[in-house]
This record gives C-alpha cells, structure tokens and sequence, in this order.
C-alpha cells in the first residue's frame, strides 16, 4: 500500500501507540478525583501539558485546552469568543469546521467579512489588514495552512501588519495542517490569540486536540459540565490520549526539520514527475493548484494539488485504488458532497478544473520509491481513462 | 403477577386461505421460529386460528420486538396464561387497571372474553358480567366505570379448553404473508430511496428475496457496494438469508458510453442490467424480477421506457411502487429502516455515464441498432463469470460463480 492522503490522517507513530497503550494500561483513574490514583492521573495530565508548552514554546500567557480535535478547537474558540456578536472575517479557503461555525454566526444576523478578493494564490494578501479595521472585525480565522492547497499564511508579517493597522483586530489560526511540517517561531505566539492542533494528523490518535490561546481573553464554553479545565471545557480528560498527544507535538516539533527537507524532497520529485509526464504526453494537461516553490513560509511541502482535465479526479482516485494507492480529493467533509471544491473553485479554478483534481499529502513516512509508484500509476490510469473522457458529450 | 407470559399471535388474512392454510400456517411458524433464534426456553402452539408462544416475562419483551419484523403477523399481544377462575381473572384485572387511575378522573373500561373453546360452562357475555363486576366492585370507588363502546382500558379473555389467557395490549404487527409462501425473487438493489422498498414489499406479500446490484468499483470506488450491503442487511431483518449478486457492471458501461447514442445510454445500462439478472433468475430459479420503478419518476422511468426495458426479458417484472409518489416511497422507506442508509451520500453514475439528455421516449429500433454496436453479449457473459455471491450479515462470498 502506497498512502498519499496525509492530510486527512496519518497512520499511528509506533512511539506514541506505545505510549496510549502503556497508559490505557495504567492510567483509568478519573484526574478530577481526590484520592491518590486520581491524583497520579493529574499530575500525568499536568507534565503532558508542560511538555506539550515546552515543544512549542508557548508563553506563560497562553493556556492549553484539551479537546476531541482541530474541529472541536476551531469551534470552541469562535464561538466561546465570538458568539453572538463580534465582528468575524475570514479568507473563505477555511476548512468547514471553521467556515460553518462563522457561517451559524449569520443565522444570528452577524453576518463574518469574507476576504476572498484578497486571495492571492491561495493565501491572504497584507491588502485586507486596512479593510479590516474600516469593518471594525474583531477576529480574523484562517488556516495556517490550507488543508487541500498546503498554501500558508504566514503569521509574523500579518501579526506585524495587523498591530500597525487595525491593533483591534485579534487573528486565530486553524494549525492542523501546519504543525509539524512548518517550525512555529515562538515570537509569534504574543500575536495569536489563538491556535488549534490535531494530533492524527501527525500520527498520533485520532479524538484528540488542542487549542492554544490566550488566557487574557475569556472563552464562554460550548461544553458544560464537570468544570474541568478551569471551566472551559467541561468532561473527564482522557488521560491516554493527552499522554499520546504530547509525545506525538514533542516528536513532531523535534524533528521538524530533517521532516521538512524529506517532505521538500518528494514534494520536488512529485512536481518534476508530473512536469516530465506533461511533457511526454502530448493529451496531459496539468495545472498545479498548489505552490510549485519551496519557500516553506508560502507552502507547505507536505502538499501538491493539481489538475488535469478532463479526466475527472475521484475516478482517477479509485483507478489508483485499484493499485493500493491511495490519495486525496480535498477535504474528507467536502468529499461527501458532489459540489466540487469551494477551495479551489475560490481560488479561480472552474468547475471542470476543480473536479478534475487531486491532492497528494506526505508524510516522513513516505519515500521516493513510492512517488515513482504513483507517477507510473497516475500516467497508466490517466491514459486508459482519457479516450472515455475527452468525447465528452458523445454524439450519436 | 407470576412470571409466565403466553404470546398470542393473529394472522388474518392467512385465515382467510382455504384448503392450502395449513402451508402458510406452517410457514409463519417456521419464521418465527427462525426470528426467535437465541432465546431459550420458549414454546409454540397452533391451536386454530392462532400462533401461541409461552416464554417468561424476562423474554417476552425480545419476543415482542421481533415479532415487528415478521411478515405475516397482523398482530399480537403478550398476556398471562392462568386459570378461568374469576376471582383470579378479576385479581389481576384490578393489578393491570389500578396504575391507569388518576385520582379524581374517570377510567372507562371494558371486559371482552373470545372462547375458542365453546364447551367452556359460561358463555362469553357471562365471563365479561362476572369478572368485570368484580373488578367494578374493587375499583368503582376510584373512578373507574363501565363503557363497551368508548373503552379506554381493554382487558381481553381468551378461553381455550384448558386454559385462558388475559392481555390488556394489541400490538400491530406488518401483516401480510409470511415470507417464503409465495416462491422467490430477484430484486435490483441500487443503493437508493426506492429498491429498498419494493424488496420489503415483496417480502410482505410472502416472497424469499434476493438482491443483485451492478457494481462499478473501477470508477466510483466500494462505497455503493458497501451502502448495498447495510441495506440488503436491513432489509434481511425481515427475512432470513437474502443474498448479493454482486455483478461488475464497468466494462458494460464504459462500452454502452463509447459506442451508443447518448440519450439511450440509461435505457441501454437497464436492457442490460434487466438481461444479467434474467439470466441469473432462470439459473436459479426465481419467479421474477422486482425493481424500484415509479412510473414517471425519472427519464427512463416513463411508460415507453419501462416498455423498451422489459422487452428484453420472458420474465415478469414486479414493480410495487408503480403508482406511488416520492413522498409515499420516503415515508415507507422511514418506516421499514432503510430510509437513513439510502440517503447516504454515495457516488453514483458520475458525469461521464450520465446523458446530459437522456430519452425519455427511446424507440426500440434505435436501441437495437445501439446495441448492434458492442458486444454485448460477451461483456454479458464475462460480468456473470466474474459475478460473486455475497452474504451480507458476513460480507462474505458465498459462492463462485
């Protein structure tokens, strides 16, 4: 099996199942108990989180909340900072666990600022910064980086620009994709009021998140319940997961450089390969969504999106399935309606385009036999599928 | 009350059958042995007219929710098996009207006593005078009165020569006949609102149903084959042991795509469709075909189109929801469990087997002539060989073909 779809998830580091495993084993004590068990929970909890503030060099200002994952994160800072009122914007290329809690803001008659006209290849131009202050938004969502393009928004020159120019304007970032692909300089963290991480998404257990804020601010919680963590949200921490996040965010930010120069790596041999298939096949036309440059500041490596019409994407996929490799469409969410994407049709894509598309997400896991792999298997596929597309509408 | 518990169950229209009753007597029965699998300690009884199940009070609720599955059972209710004793009978009446109450307000009741057993030594209005007095005598005081018409509180007797049994419920059940009274059939299962439905009503009018689905995983991946799988496991709840044909349709659609006009392409996949199963159906026996159709719904569902399909096959071809609309097929589809998978968001025929316009009035000489133009009849011959035979409660192939 040949597994290029790393975005969506990402298989479990056997470090980390040894980890949730050793403490399934031991740890079943509810932390919010008082007797010794119960305590041993706590204080296990309590080093997972100063680990996890050490790796990503968080301030003392920032507080960690422990969640189900990046939609939970991106839920319960919008909404526990946001809901009714204040004014939001976004990009509009947000995954949908940020763009339908904006979108619920609406029905409320807040209707969130869209900032698509200042998209530029994906990513936000410095434009919208005086837009923002003229609509007084409080809270600006984006993605770090974007979960079908890999395209980054690079926060020091917008936390830079937002403090010139619209001070009143705080910026959240959904990281999910970014983490351990993009080191995080800590200078930034003063800026970001808030940021969310996941731990599947870089090998670690899937039903486990984080959302990093500032503790200045006061969340309303969506969850109620027990109190736990301070409040905030509510429910018996799952002391396992949280143990196998922290060493999946220790691993992750340790060796987030050898991974983004092997990501570099096959990102490079994917993109000359599809470039020297375009060549050789006169009927193969690629249009590359994502960036094709290796300024890790403008996209993320562990991503390539392109198109190729008109032989449509999701039969493409299951042709590659066939083989035992598998990639991406876009985002699982959206997989499940027949629109095709909104990312890619937002970033100027027509209809045709965006549904004759691929996403191919890497991993440190994957290597470059695997790249040659897919390239043969995406030219065979391609060819064989072609004739069936190109005479489209058959005549009589 | 004591823990035994009788279960009565009344099949109506089976009673109206005449010389061959005592088959669909025995077939019901066998079904409901079948769905009661896995729980101990129970015993059947026919005596005329009626299914009687004693079980305890710890299995009579198991007992009771599958009996909602079996087709055929117009009805039932879970009473007390006990002796015709008045006093008794009038005890536990008190037992099971008393909760009923509320202080200050009115109860009205009623005692209705069947005898199946005529040589019982009180007549049926007698039974209902003597225990519904003792009854009145207890609770009067509480509010509790005498209406025959207008009954809130039914408390049931039926006597048989040994025993009586006293229940205060009629449960409906999905009426019908019981599956396997009326043969076999094949159905086109496809994933959708509809297909789910005409199999269940099949099954409902006595027949065994199997399922075969057209399956194009080549170009949109397992999730149909899986989605047909949950359905056919659905819809087996209601009988037992449906299988999957599971029929590899890709090659057959891509060369009807490549070769044939394009607003004959749906009617052409179902001339095929319909032949494969035909051809499955006369191997093995079934009776007929079963599709979902409903006249007019879609453009290969018009009356020509439904012609120009069946055409091609000597067999009949059920199709119960003829005369329904959407909303009928939905609220069906709701009822029986099915609805909730269908709507599944599942790929189906995606653009490049789709018509942008398809026919809604093909013509048979043009179909033919369509058809003149691939082979057909070895694409037809190569799906069978490579068809598999699925049991989905194991997803597991049952036999090769």
């Amino acid at each position: 099996m040949i597994y290029l779809d790393n975005a969506a998830t990402t298989p479990m580091d056997p470090r980390v199942t040894e980890t949730v495993e050793q403490s399934m084993r031991r740890d079943f004590a509810n932390s919010g108990t008082v007797y010794r068990i119960g305590l041993d929970a706590k204080q296990r909890i309590e080093k997972a989180a100063e680990e996890i503030a050490e790796a990503l060099r968080l301030p003392s200002t920032h507080r960690l909340i422990f969640t189900s994952g990046g939609s939970e994160s991106n839920n319960l800072f919008i909404k526990g900072l946001c809901f009714p009122d204040k004014k939001t914007a976004y990009l509009g290329l947000e995954h949908p666990s940020v763009l339908a809690t904006l979108n619920y803001f609406g029905i409320f008659g807040n209707e969130p600022v869209r900032l698509l006209e200042f998209q530029r290849q994906g990513r936000m131009s410095l434009e919208a910064v005086a837009f923002l202050k003229k609509e007084r938004v409080r809270l600006l969502c984006l993605s770090h980086v974007n979960n079908e393009l890999g395209t980054v928004n690079d926060p020091e020159p917008l936390i830079a620009a937002l403090r010139k120019e619209s001070a009143k304007t705080r910026i959240f970032l959904d990281g999910v994709q970014a983490i351990g692909k993009l080191s995080l300089s800590p200078e930034v963290w003063p800026g970001l009021a808030g940021y969310s991480i996941s731990a599947h998404k870089i090998h670690g257990p899937k039903g486990i998140g984080l959302l990093a804020y500032d503790s200045r601010l006061s969340l309303t919680p969506q969850i109620h319940g027990g109190k736990q963590q301070c409040g905030v949200r509510s429910g018996t921490l799952p002391v396992p997961l949280i143990l196998g996040l922290a060493k999946t965010i220790q691993l992750a930010v340790e060796e987030v450089g050898e991974t983004q120069t092997h990501l570099k790596k096959l990102n490079r041999h994917l993109i000359q390969g599809l470039k020297s298939l375009e060549d050789s096949q006169s009927d193969l036309n690629i249009r590359f969504n994502s960036l094709t440059e290796e300024d890790a500041s403008r996209q993320s490596p562990a991503i390539v999106n392109f198109s190729f019409p008109p032989v449509e994407g999701e039969v493409l996929l299951h042709h590659l399935e066939e083989k035992e490799i598998y990639v991406g469409l876009g985002s699982a969410c959206s997989a499940h309606s027949k629109e095709p994407s909104k990312i890619l049709t937002g970033i100027g894509l027509t209809e045709e385009e965006a549904r004759c598309s691929l996403r191919v997400s890497f991993s440190r896991q994957n290597t470059l036999e695997e790249v040659d792999i897919f390239l043969q298997e995406f030219s065979r596929a391609y060819q064989s599928l072609y004739p069936t597309f190109c005479k489209k509408p058959a005549g009589k | 009350m004591n823990e035994a518990r009788t279960i009565l169950i009344r099949y109506d229209e089976i009673g109206l059958k005449g010389r061959n009753r005592r088959f669909f007597e025995n077939c019901l029965l066998e079904n409901i042995r079948q769905a009661f699998q896995g729980i101990h300690g129970i015993r059947f009884r026919m005596p005329r007219g009626r299914v009687m199940i004693d079980t305890s009070a710890s299995h009579a609720e198991e007992c009771a929710r599958r009996l909602h599955f079996v087709p055929g059972v117009a009805s039932f209710s879970v009473g007390f098996p006990m002796q015709p004793d008045f006093d008794a009978l009038a005890a536990l009446g008190v037992q099971l009207i008393e909760p009923h109450l509320k202080e200050g307000g009115e109860l009205k009741f009623c005692v209705r006593t069947q005898r199946t057993d005529k040589g019982f030594y009180k007549t049926s209005q007698e039974v209902n005078f003597e225990v519904g007095s003792r009854i009145m005598g207890a609770l009067a005081s509480k509010g509790l009165t005498v209406n025959i018409n207008e009954a809130e509180f039914v408390l049931e007797i039926e006597i048989s020569h040994k025993e009586c049994v006293v229940f205060d419920n009629r449960v409906a059940g999905i009426r019908g006949l019981p599956v396997g009274s009326s043969g076999s059939v094949l159905s086109l299962l496809s994933g959708g609102i509809d297909s789910p439905v005409s199999s269940f009503l099949m099954m409902r009018r006595g027949c065994k149903v199997d399922y075969i689905f057209f399956d194009n995983q080549t170009f949109l991946g397992r999730g149909g084959y899986d989605k047909v799988l949950r359905l056919s496991r659905s819809l087996n709840r209601y009988q037992t042991g449906g299988n999957v044909y599971v029929v590899p349709f890709q090659d057959m659609q891509v060369a009807i795509r490549d070769h044939c006009s394009s607003e004959n392409r749906v009617v052409l996949y179902r001339r095929m469709m319909y032949r494969i199963a035909l051809a499955v159906a006369e191997k093995h026996k079934y009776l007929g075909l079963v599709t979902g159709e409903s006249l007019g719904q879609v453009a290969s569902q018009t009356l020509e189109n439904l012609a120009a399909v069946s055409c091609v096959v000597p067999i009949s071809v059920f199709r119960p929801l003829i005369g329904m609309d959407k909303q009928e097929i939905i609220t069906h589809a709701r009822k029986i469990g099915t609805y909730e998978i269908s709507i599944e968001p599942q790929p189906d025929c995606c653009s490049i087997f789709m018509p942008p316009r398809p026919a809604t009035k093909s013509r048979i000489e043009k179909l033919e002539r369509d058809e003149n133009k691939f082979p057909w009849q070895e694409l037809m011959q190569a799906a069978i060989e490579t068809m598999e035979v699925i049991e989905p409660e194991s997803a597991t192939q049952v036999e090769t073909r």
